[in-house]
């Protein structure tokens, strides 16, 4: 029986919330091997391990979403929904948004998982001693979920206009990354719509050339030998394909430690490119947290795919035959699984 | 077997399994010091692709999805071009240079390659180069602009974007290419015969011979054969291994490690140097010329096999193997995971919508929107400095050659992107004098010469206007234009048709043109047929009957050029260049002042109306035909008290139907004085518009020319409309005599 084909979308920050709490846990007892082996290591570091945070009572913001933290918790909790992906689906390509792409690196073996967990943990941690700028969010689809270039161009111009800069390109949104002074301005200046423009607490300016430092630093932490070819073609946050045989491995060394840290990291992009580029029969977003869900499906609508061109296409298609299978959701986790 | 593509496919497949390797290669080392082993495998997986894609487009012209399968097998190794060139490096590619394309595509981010180049080859809507007009090889990002299939009719206008580059740093001007930019253009070794192909060679190695910078690079990709007929052995070579100006190189495109190493080594002197270099690559043609195509009706199997055993796709896996790079199961293993991909993305793009309007299909005739703001004028003391002692003579009463000279010298200034260059246009000042003493006051760098090559001029003005340039090229007679009109009509006229607009290559050809000027005689001074600038859709046909309209309209082509990337060819009638008098001598009614308001103009489309109350009769015409017409109104008013009204079109091509037959509705007698020959004359269309359209027909009749050729001194006038000729028709239409 052929398999089917599936794009392999990693999650990026703040995808681990209330709801997933003992996540780990309760998808992925029969992986205790390997989620040991991340709680060893942050345990050697004298970090709160991964088993830890997710075994928690409550779930904590100020534990649970600070970098440190929640960058280890959500790789363990994607790579070992990765690992649990049943073998009917052939994986013909991996993306990641943010954080995501660094996991994305995991699955497709370019660092084993010491290395994984070292870059993961090293970039999770690199805003322990303070922040460096931060992070808001705003819309720019309409309620349909469709683009509207005019106010895209808008927050555009303003996000230039005032020097700050876009840090993601997040489907339907755009996330905007800056010093905490011109993002407070820029939020005065940007129409409210429901409960946008929104802080995301807790996070620096990623992607920006604020990160310029950090870029500086994670390189002298991170060695470039650690680094594989893919195993997989990887697609990054510029849209570039990274094949297996031909990938650079100090070009992609180089991308992922300064390139896309301090410039945008386009996911609208990635996943163009990889529904266009390889025309997967599903996505798969591996867990946790189901926030992913919108932007995937606002990137599809954007791209007319397979004639989806409303919130409400996607939504029908989604009931009658899902295109797009969350492994969050439990419902489509189980099509996966 | 007949179908070849499934045999090569099985080749090469059996022979990264059980079977072997050519090896013929087996011996070449890679020299991973100049490239990467990465690079190099990257090159193949282009190389892998662009022959994929081959394939898949056969299969599904069989399934009636895909319509033109011209494909790009055996020149695979063209994927170091890609690689060694630079993205900003503009390319004009051979029909067959797919795998160059995907390799430039990875060298630059956020590109859709497959996907794109699928939706153009079942001519989807989507497709974001030529939105399913035609499979081409193009990309705005890539810095692409599509051709068309015309044989070498690309080459002439690579000369052009080469002279470009260093124009542009010359001039301090920004253009859209690099300052250190080079153009590269390629072809097939069966193009090299052809007149445009031969125009650019000469004419490169011309400009090179004279130290003049022409960063350009021409690769000969020879396969030894066009469509069916072969190119003797040895032919490329012997043809441009010592030609002057032209540095040649060759290699062995079969083999990639020796292409790399001298593609690399061309495009290198050729950025240096900035002296053109011709890059002569021996290859195969696998799958026949064309889907179409069978091969076997003209080459033995022998020959197809030979062909066939030599796939470069083949020779580049046993190097690579050979060099421990990769293992025959790896390259299969890629082979099959690329034919999957190309499979799927297929099979979604195959449903995606088509043109569905002729509308929509005609949208991108025209380039849609203002691409450039609208130029300031320059100050008053500026251009009084430039004119010198004519300033002041601007209010006389001037002749239509002058005020044309007077209105350049106000564009090169105003527009100090613009050039103008033709035969004799320096420092003769043209035939005509039209150009006079430009060249000296803007310099050789704005105002040359060019070769005595109409192909040449055309296709520079179109390379030039690739890089934000305004060309104004001159083409001395209208006979000297048919042997180089596919520069206007292949090239320039659907350069925005073929890119969605994205590409222009806005121009206004000025071409001294029609019959009836007494100096020179004959035809080819004389030449009355415009009916090859008639049917470019999108193209401005402009026509001045006078010295002041010219210079309205010349301007009016100018902004159409710089703001809407129009193409525009501004006829000029030879006979009125020096006409100041209409009835008699000295009375001047033909000539006029320079008007000396830079921006007013003549919109495009608007007539020139001479009305006249309660007249009996409407002449329709153009040209030295409206000025024969003003002649005969006068005699006519004033001989025979008969009230005529005269329309002069202006503008030739475009026509508002609805307008032109509403005006001419209201007269009960028309009659549409035509000095082009009756066949295939503007008259055919004024007379079939009015039928078609009017509601109440008038009386109607044309006066044109003979379907002739133009023959020597007073000969001339027996085939040509004469003003009494006009007389007399008016009177014979109003049933008056001519006593």
């Amino acid at each position: 029986m052929n398999k089917k084909t599936a794009l392999v979308i990693c999650p990026g920050r703040g995808v681990y919330n209330s709801p997933e709490l003992g996540y780990l846990a309760k998808y992925h007892k029969d992986q205790k091997d390997f989620i040991q082996k991340i709680d060893q290591m942050r345990g050697m570091g004298g970090e709160v391990t991964v088993s830890e945070l997710d075994s928690m009572e409550k779930f904590k913001p100020s534990i649970h979403t600070k970098g440190e933290n929640a960058a280890s918790l959500i790789y363990t909790c994607s790579y070992c929904d990765y690992q649990a992906m049943s073998d009917q689906y052939e994986i013909v390509a991996v993306t990641g948004n943010s954080m995501g792409w660094y996991t994305a690196l995991a699955c497709g073996e370019v660092l084993d998982y010491a290395g994984s967990f070292h870059l993961i943990n090293t970039m999770g941690g690199m805003l322990k001693d303070g922040l460096i700028g931060g992070q808001m969010i705003y819309p720019i689809v309409n309620e349909n979920w469709v683009r509207d270039r005019e106010k895209e161009n808008f927050v555009k111009n303003k996000v230039n206009e005032m020097g700050a800069f876009i840090s993601i390109e997040f489907g339907g949104y755009l996330v905007i990354g800056g010093e905490d002074t011109v993002l407070k301005k820029l939020m005065s200046e940007l129409p409210e719509i429901d409960r946008f423009p929104m802080k995301l607490s807790g996070n620096g300016a990623f992607h920006t050339p604020l990160f310029g430092e950090i870029s500086a630093k994670a390189k002298e932490l991170i060695s470039r030998d650690s680094f594989q070819k893919p195993t997989l073609p990887l697609i990054d946050g510029q849209g570039k394909i990274w094949q297996p045989l031909s990938t650079d491995i100090n070009a992609l060394y180089h991308y992922t430690l300064e390139t896309q840290v301090c410039e945008t990291y386009d996911f609208t992009k990635a996943v163009e490119v990889g529904l266009k580029e390889f025309a997967p029969d599903h996505i798969i977003i591996l867990g946790p947290g189901t926030t992913m869900g919108g932007a995937v499906a606002q990137i599809l609508i954007e791209n007319k795919w397979r004639g989806l061109s409303s919130k409400t296409d996607f939504v029908t298609t989604q009931n009658d035959e899902p295109f797009v299978l969350s492994m969050g959701l439990e419902q489509q986790r189980k099509r996966v699984i | 077997m007949h179908n070849r593509a499934v045999v090569i496919e099985e080749n090469l497949k059996a022979c990264l399994t059980n079977g072997e390797l050519p090896q013929s290669y087996a011996q070449v080392k890679a020299n991973l010091q100049a490239i990467s082993a990465e690079k190099l495998i990257e090159i193949f997986e282009s190389g892998i692709l662009s022959r994929i894609l081959d394939l898949k487009t056969r299969e599904l012209r069989n399934t009636g999805d895909s319509f033109y399968t011209i494909g790009s097998s055996g020149h695979e190794l063209n994927a170091v071009l890609g690689h060694v060139l630079r993205v900003d490096d503009m390319a004009f590619l051979h029909y067959r240079d797919a795998a160059f394309m995907i390799q430039r595509s990875k060298e630059l981010p956020r590109q859709t390659i497959l996907y794109d180049m699928l939706l153009s080859f079942v001519a989807s809507s989507l497709d974001p180069i030529s939105g399913g007009r035609h499979k081409v090889l193009g990309s705005k990002e890539l810095f692409i602009p599509p051709q068309t299939s015309t044989i070498a009719s690309h080459l002439p206008k690579a000369i052009g974007a080469a002279l470009s580059i260093p124009r542009n740093t010359d001039l301090k001007l920004k253009g859209f290419m690099k300052k250190d930019g080079i153009i590269m253009c390629s072809f097939g070794d069966a193009s090299l015969n052809h007149a445009s192909a031969q125009s650019a060679v000469n004419t490169a190695g011309l400009v090179s011979f004279q130290n003049i910078p022409l960063p350009l690079l021409f690769v000969c990709e020879d396969n030894g054969t066009g469509i069916s007929v072969r190119t003797p052995d040895g032919w490329v070579k012997a043809n441009m291994q010592f030609k002057p100006g032209i540095k040649y190189f060759s290699c062995d495109g079969l083999n990639i490690c020796d292409t790399y190493q001298t593609a690399k080594a061309a495009s290198e002197y050729v950025r240096k140097m900035k002296k053109p270099a011709f890059l002569h690559i021996k290859l195969v043609r696998l799958l026949g010329h064309a889907g179409s195509d069978i091969e076997l009706n003209y080459r033995t199997q022998s020959e197809v096999e030979s062909a066939e055993a030599n796939d470069p796709l083949l020779h580049t896996a046993t190097i690579l193997v050979e060099n421990k790079l990769l293992t025959k199961a790896q390259i299969l293993s890629l082979y099959q995971q690329l034919r999957q991909r190309v499979d799927r993305v297929a099979k979604e793009v195959v449903p995606l919508r088509k043109l569905e309007t002729a509308q929509e299909i005609k949208a991108s005739l025209i380039p849609s929107g203002k691409l450039r703001e609208t130029q300031v004028p320059v100050q008053k003391e500026v251009r009084e400095k430039s004119f010198g002692r004519e300033w002041k003579k601007l209010s006389n009463k001037w002749q239509m050659n002058k005020l044309i000279n007077f209105a350049l010298r106000d564009i090169l200034l105003q527009y100090p992107h613009s050039l103008i260059f033709g035969e004799d246009v320096a420092r003769k000042g043209g035939v005509y004098n039209v150009t006079h003493g430009l060249s000296k006051s803007f310099s050789q760098k704005r105002v040359f010469n060019s070769p005595l090559d109409e192909t040449n001029i055309l296709g520079t003005a179109i390379g030039f206007a690739h890089n934000g340039f305004i060309p104004i090229p001159e083409i001395q007679f209208l006979a000297y234009v048919h042997n180089a009109e596919d520069q206007i009509r292949g090239e320039a006229a659907t350069l925005s048709f073929f890119s969605k607009g994205q590409f222009t290559n806005p121009m206004v050809i000025r071409i001294a043109g029609l019959a009836y000027q007494k100096g020179f005689g004959g035809h080819f001074h004389n030449d009355n047929s415009i009916t090859v600038f008639r049917d470019l859709p999108g193209v401005v046909l402009a026509c001045p009957s006078n010295g002041r309209d010219a210079v309205l309209m010349l301007r009016e082509c100018i902004r159409l050029a710089h703001e809407e990337g129009r193409v525009c060819i501004f006829l000029e009638p030879i006979a009125l260049y020096q006409t100041k008098d209409l009835l008699e001598p000295g009375d001047e009614l033909w000539a006029s002042s320079y008007p000396e308001d830079t921006k007013e103009m003549i919109p495009f489309g608007e007539m020139n109306i001479v009305d006249e109350k309660d007249h009996e009769l409407c002449i329709v015409s153009y040209g030295n035909g409206f000025y024969m017409s003003m002649q005969a109104k006068k005699i006519l008013e004033n001989k025979y008290n008969k009230k005529i009204k005269v329309i002069d079109l202006r503008w030739l091509t475009l026509i508002d139907h609805k307008k032109l037959v509403s005006e001419l509705e209201k007269s009960k007698n028309v009659l549409v004085v035509d000095e082009c020959r009756k066949s295939g004359s503007l008259s055919e269309e004024i007379m079939t518009a009015m039928i078609e359209n009017a509601t109440k027909l008038p009386k109607m009749a044309r006066l044109t020319g003979e379907d002739c050729f133009i023959p020597l001194a007073d000969a001339a006038n027996l085939v040509l409309i004469q003003t009494p000729d006009i007389v007399t028709k008016v009177l014979d239409m109003l049933g008056a005599s001519d006593e």
